[in-house]
């Protein structure tokens, strides 16, 4: 990524959450990596609640859809009806193949919609395509 | 004397007249009371109630099927009001109706007819259809009622109303199964393949070849997994998702898919007839095809071979054929190789699922066709399937 700004991972499972680590690496994308395991813990985080109070705004958030307590699209719909929040760009990272999943994100104002791979070296080309994309695309404002 | 001859002549021909206007009025009494027999024969024989009421709704005739079917004997009925037989709300507002259309003329169910309640005797009711006509005997007006009991109609209708409501309640329970199921199954799945990756990997100096090898070995497995589940999940869908039909030209969708399958060289795909126009989901169309001709592809068992897809017409449907020189399929595994999950070759052997040629047989069925087997050991098998022809004129 062309900024310098940290990425939020919204993920719960632990192998899902090496993936990405792993694939950031593979990339040589160096920008630092936050993990939260739920949509509740994503707000905060992005608020700057306790025990998140010395986060940074991240420049792009990874959003897995199926978490427990707040799912992926609750938390995505309070996030994009927030002034201060709805312009920091969201991909949804999940497994769900679901129409019905894909038209909500979409409809919400997803950058993106992409399928996990269940091997490693395609999610590794995922990831990938994820910086090159951020690398031409502007940053988004502030 | 001239006279009386005269006048005896002329009483003769007057005689011979009487006697022609009486045998004519004897001829036409015959065709009367034969035309009466013959209606009276029509409403005895009706085995519904044709009731006729005058312009206030009294009743002028009922036939037998009335006492059969409402129970009151025909003294009980003629002279009373129609609305004798008929429950609230139509007992009250019957009267209303017949006003209604003695003023406008406005017809509400003459010559339209429409299912309403009648009551019996016995004070029970039930559901009828009624058609009422409007007939005049000189200057006087007649409206006719042929009443039909619909009871069993009726009760048939809601057994096939609830039938349909379970019917939709457990399949969109088992849409959301499938796809919980996947989605669930999935996610350790991806987990295993991703370790094993890293496993080896991360390493890689000090696993030993066998170790390394036992770890690919894993992976194939993970991945054979994930076709598998991918396979359920799309076999479970033909037949609950709608079908998307549209004009589609099977030659070039053949073409396109023979093209994708990037068979080696030493086997030749090869289209033999012109193949026709049809009625289809495309995303089936294509499915149906993939698997057939992969298949053949796939499981050729010889060093080279060849593939023909052809087609025939055969009135109503049409008959595609796909057929290979290869190894063939015993008799006693044709029956078994539509099902689900059965494959013939070992395991690891090959990426078959199973799942293949079990739902090419889901979708052949799901749009009406049927799919069989033909084939020799040695000599190769042909796979024969129907698309049933549009009603509509091209």
């Amino acid at each position: 990524m062309t900024n310098k700004l940290p990425i939020l991972l919204v993920e719960n499972d632990p192998v899902d959450i090496m993936s990405v680590q792993r694939s950031l690496e593979e990339n040589n994308v160096l920008n630092d990596l936050s993990v939260v395991g739920n949509g509740e813990e994503g707000l905060a985080f992005l608020r700057k609640e306790n025990p998140y109070s010395a986060a940074f705004r991240p420049g792009l958030i990874l959003l897995d859809l199926q978490m427990p307590r707040m799912n992926g699209l609750e938390f995505l719909k309070i996030v994009k009806s927030d002034d201060q929040l709805k312009r920091i760009p969201v991909v949804v990272l999940t497994t769900s193949q679901e129409e019905s999943d894909r038209f909500e994100s979409f409809d919400l104002g997803v950058a993106g919609y992409i399928i996990k791979p269940v091997d490693f070296h395609k999610f590794v080309d995922v990831v990938r395509v994820i910086r090159l994309y951020w690398t031409l695309s502007e940053q988004s404002p502030n | 004397m001239n006279d009386i001859r005269k006048t005896k002549a002329r009483l003769i021909e007057e005689h011979e007249k009487l006697q022609i206007e009486i045998a004519e009025h004897k001829r036409a009494e015959n065709a009367l009371r034969e035309s009466q027999s013959h209606l009276q024969g029509i409403l005895l024989a009706s085995v519904d109630p044709i009731i006729t009421i005058d312009e206030r709704g009294t009743i002028a005739t009922v036939n037998p099927a009335t006492t059969q079917i409402f129970g009151f004997e025909a003294i009980e009925l003629v002279g009373q009001n129609v609305k004798l037989i008929m429950p609230e709300p139509f007992h009250s507002e019957h009267d209303g109706y017949l006003d209604q259309y003695l003023k406008t003329g406005e017809k509400h169910i003459i010559g339209i007819g429409r299912e309403v309640i009648g009551r019996r005797k016995d004070g029970t009711v039930f559901p009828l259809h009624l058609a009422v006509s409007e007939m005049r005997i000189e200057d006087r007006r007649f409206f006719c009622g042929i009443i039909r009991d619909i009871s069993d109609l009726k009760r048939v209708e809601l057994e096939l109303r609830q039938k349909t409501e379970q019917l939709e309640a457990a399949n969109a329970e088992l849409q959301d199964f499938a796809y919980v199921v996947s989605h669930d199954l999935k996610a350790p799945l991806r987990g295993i393949n991703m370790l094993a990756d890293w496993i080896a990997t991360d390493n890689a100096d000090a696993l030993s070849a066998e170790g390394q090898e036992n770890l690919v070995l894993l992976k194939k497995r993970t991945r054979r997994m994930d076709l598998l589940i991918d396979g359920i999940l799309k076999y479970s869908r033909i037949g609950r998702q709608a079908l998307k039909l549209e004009q589609i030209d099977s030659h070039t969708l053949v073409r396109e898919t023979i093209d994708a399958l990037a068979a080696p060289q030493n086997i030749s795909i090869l289209i033999v007839d012109s193949l026709p126009l049809v009625e289809y989901d495309v995303v089936h169309l294509l499915q149906v095809f993939q698997n057939l001709i992969g298949n053949a592809v796939q499981h050729l068992g010889k060093p080279s071979g060849e593939v023909l897809v052809s087609c025939c017409d055969v009135g109503n449907f049409w008959e595609f054929s796909v057929r290979d020189n290869g190894i063939g399929i015993e008799e006693k595994y044709l029956k078994q190789i539509f099902k689900i999950f059965e494959t013939l070759s070992k395991p690891g052997e090959s990426q078959s699922t199973g799942i293949g040629l079990a739902l090419v047989k889901k979708i052949v069925e799901q749009h009406g066709g049927t799919v069989r087997v033909k084939s020799v050991p040695e000599e190769g098998s042909e796979f024969i399937f129907t698309i049933r022809k549009q009603e509509r004129p091209t």
